[in-house]
C-alpha cells in the first residue's frame, strides 16, 4: 500500500548513548509490561463496528487526531505535571479522573495505572500509590530521575502501538501495514511530546470528540473483543 | 459592510453592527460589559428569587407560573465580539430549583481585536437543582471567545447542564475558517473535581472539524451533564434516543454525560429537544420552542 515513508535517518553513525534509565523506561512501556493494555481499544472497536474506521488509512488518521488533539496530548501533559517533584499528586489524579470522557475510558486509565503502580513500586522500590496511568508514570519517572519529555514521547509511541495492535485484531490489517502506520506516527509522537513542555492544567483540552463518542458507544457494543 | 447590513434582519443584529463600527475606532476599550447575579432559594416548598442584579448589557426576564425560578438571560449588546466581558454568578439554595436559559442563540461575531470572555460560576446547595440550559452558541468566522463555566455542587445537589455550539450557520453557507475558541466546563462536588470538559479550536475550524476523529465534518455539537440520583435509570432511554453521532455514559453512580454531534443546528435541536424534555421532566423553557 502507499504510505508516507518514515524518515530514514542519514545519521546512522551519530553517537546514540544509551542511558540505563532509557532501558527501564522501555521496559515500562513495552507491550509485555503487565498492564493488560491489550484488553483496551480506547473506543476503536466501536468506531470499527460503526464503519468509521475500515482500513489502515482510516486508522492512521484517527490515531493522528487522538495523539495531536485528544488523549495523547493530554496524557503527555499529565505525565509532565506528575513528574514535577512539587506536584500535589492526589489533586492531580482527581483532576485527571474528572477529565475522562466516559466510564470505559476512566476504567482503562484507572486499571492500567493501578497495575503499573503495583508492579513498578515493587520492582524498583518506589513510593507509588494507585493513580491514573499517565499520573502514575509521571510520578515513577520523577523518582527515577527520568526526562519527562522522553517519557512522554515513548509513552505516546506505546499508546499508539497498542491501538495499532488493536486495529490489527479488528481490521484485516497485515503486520507490515500495521508497523508502517506506527512508524509514520513516530514524528507526531515526538512533536506532541515536545510541544507539551511547560504546559499547565489550563492547557489540557480535547477535540477528539468522535473518539469520546465511540468510547461511549462501546459500552453497549456486542460482540466485543475489548474492554473499551 | 453594506452587504452585511442588508442581510441583517433583526434589531439585535443591527445594534451589534453599529458596535462593530465603534470597535474600529478604539479597539482597546472593552466593547460590552455585563454582570448578572441570580440567587434562588426555597420558600414555603417553592423556589423563589432571592436576589437579582443585572448590570451593563446583561439582564434577565422571569416568566411566571413555574415551580422553579426560570431566568431568561438577555445580552442586550446583541452578540459577543473582541473585548467583551460577561460574568454570570448563580447560586441555588438548599431545596431550591433554578433554570437558566437564554432568549435566543448567542452569537460570537468576528473579533477585530482581543477576545470575548464569558465567565459563569454557579453554586448549588444540597437538595438544590440547577438547570443550565442556554440556547446555542453560534460561532461566526473570525470569532475569538473564551468561555468558562464553573459549577460547585454540594453533596446531594442536582445538575442538568447543556452547551450546544454551532460552527457558523450552515444553512446560510457560512464557513468558519478562522476561529479562536476555548470552552471549559468544570464541575466540582464538595470541592473535588467531578467532571471537566475543555475544548479548544484555533485557526481553520472547518479543516479541524473535518478530521475523522474530531467531528467528521459535522458543524454542530452539544455536551450534556446530568447529576442526579436517577442518572443510571435514565441511561438506557437516553442511549435509545441518540443518533449514531452521539453517545452517553454513566461515569459515576449519579453522573451521566452525553455528547452529540450533528450536521447543523437544526439536526442538533431535533436530537437534543426530546432528551432535554426528558431530563427536565417536560419543563424545558418555552424560549427553546420558538
Amino acid at each position: 500500500m502507499a504510505m508516507a515513508a518514515p524518515m530514514r535517518m542519514s545519521m546512522a553513525r551519530a553517537p546514540m548513548p544509551i542511558d540505563p534509565r532509557l532501558l527501564t523506561l522501555t521496559q515500562w512501556l513495552s507491550p509485555a509490561y503487565p498492564l493488560g493494555a491489550f484488553a483496551y481499544s480506547h473506543g476503536l472497536e466501536a468506531a470499527v463496528q460503526g464503519g468509521q474506521v475500515s482500513d489502515g488509512r482510516d486508522l492512521q488518521a484517527w490515531l493522528e487526531d487522538l495523539l495531536a488533539s485528544g488523549t495523547g496530548r493530554n496524557d503527555a501533559i499529565w505525565i509532565r505535571l506528575a513528574a514535577d517533584p512539587a506536584a500535589d499528586l492526589a489533586a492531580l489524579d482527581a483532576e485527571a479522573r474528572a477529565f475522562q470522557p466516559s466510564a470505559e475510558r476512566l476504567r482503562e486509565a484507572d486499571r492500567q495505572g493501578a497495575a503499573f503502580a503495583r508492579v513498578t513500586a515493587e520492582i524498583w522500590n518506589l513510593d507509588l500509590p494507585p493513580l491514573l496511568l499517565p499520573v502514575a508514570l509521571g510520578r515513577a519517572a520523577e523518582q527515577m530521575g527520568m526526562d519527562p519529555g522522553a517519557v512522554a514521547a515513548l509513552y505516546l509511541q506505546g499508546f499508539a502501538g497498542n491501538l495499532v495492535a488493536a486495529g490489527q485484531r479488528l481490521l484485516a490489517l497485515g503486520q507490515t501495514e500495521a508497523q508502517g502506520i506506527l512508524a509514520a506516527l513516530a514524528p507526531l509522537c515526538q512533536s506532541v511530546a515536545e510541544a507539551t513542555e511547560g504546559a499547565g492544567q489550563g492547557d489540557l483540552w480535547s477535540v477528539a470528540l468522535l473518539w469520546d463518542i465511540a468510547s461511549m458507544q462501546h459500552e453497549t457494543s456486542e460482540p466485543r473483543l475489548f474492554q473499551s | 459592510m453594506l452587504n452585511e447590513t442588508a442581510k441583517l434582519g433583526t434589531g439585535t443584529e443591527v445594534t451589534r453592527h453599529l458596535r462593530t463600527d465603534d470597535l474600529t475606532r478604539d479597539a482597546a476599550v472593552p466593547r460590552a460589559e455585563g454582570a448578572l447575579t441570580l440567587r434562588a432559594k426555597a420558600r414555603d416548598g417553592q423556589s423563589a428569587l432571592a436576589a437579582y442584579r443585572g448590570a451593563g448589557c446583561l439582564k434577565a426576564l422571569f416568566p411566571r407560573g413555574r415551580e422553579s425560578v426560570e431566568a431568561i438571560v438577555i445580552n442586550s449588546s446583541g452578540g459577543l465580539t473582541g473585548g467583551d466581558r460577561l460574568d454570570l454568578d448563580l447560586a441555588v439554595g438548599a431545596g431550591a430549583a433554578l433554570t437558566v436559559t437564554t432568549q435566543a442563540a448567542e452569537r460570537a461575531y468576528r473579533a477585530a481585536a482581543g477576545e470575548a470572555r464569558v465567565t459563569s460560576t454557579a453554586q448549588v446547595a444540597a437538595g438544590g437543582m440547577l438547570s443550565w440550559l442556554p440556547q446555542e452558541l453560534i460561532l461566526y468566522d473570525g470569532a475569538a471567545l473564551q468561555r468558562r463555566l464553573q459549577v460547585a455542587l454540594e453533596p446531594g445537589a442536582r445538575l442538568l447542564l447543556v452547551e450546544p455550539v454551532l460552527f457558523g450557520r450552515r444553512a446560510m453557507g457560512e464557513q468558519v475558517r478562522q476561529l479562536a475558541f476555548r470552552d471549559r466546563i468544570e464541575i466540582t462536588r464538595a470541592g473535588r473535581p467531578l467532571y471537566t470538559d475543555a475544548l479548544r479550536l484555533d485557526g481553520d475550524a472547518v479543516a479541524q472539524l473535518a478530521r475523522p476523529g474530531v467531528a467528521g465534518g459535522m458543524g454542530a455539537m452539544a455536551a450534556l451533564v446530568y447529576v442526579a440520583a436517577d442518572a443510571e435509570a435514565q441511561l438506557p432511554r437516553l442511549r435509545a434516543m441518540l443518533p449514531a453521532s452521539g453517545g452517553a455514559s454513566l461515569i459515576g453512580a449519579d453522573l451521566l454525560v452525553l455528547r452529540l454531534l450533528a450536521q447543523d443546528g437544526f439536526a442538533l435541536r431535533q436530537a437534543l429537544l426530546p432528551i432535554l424534555d426528558r431530563l427536565s421532566r417536560e419543563t424545558l423553557p418555552a424560549s427553546w420552542r420558538l
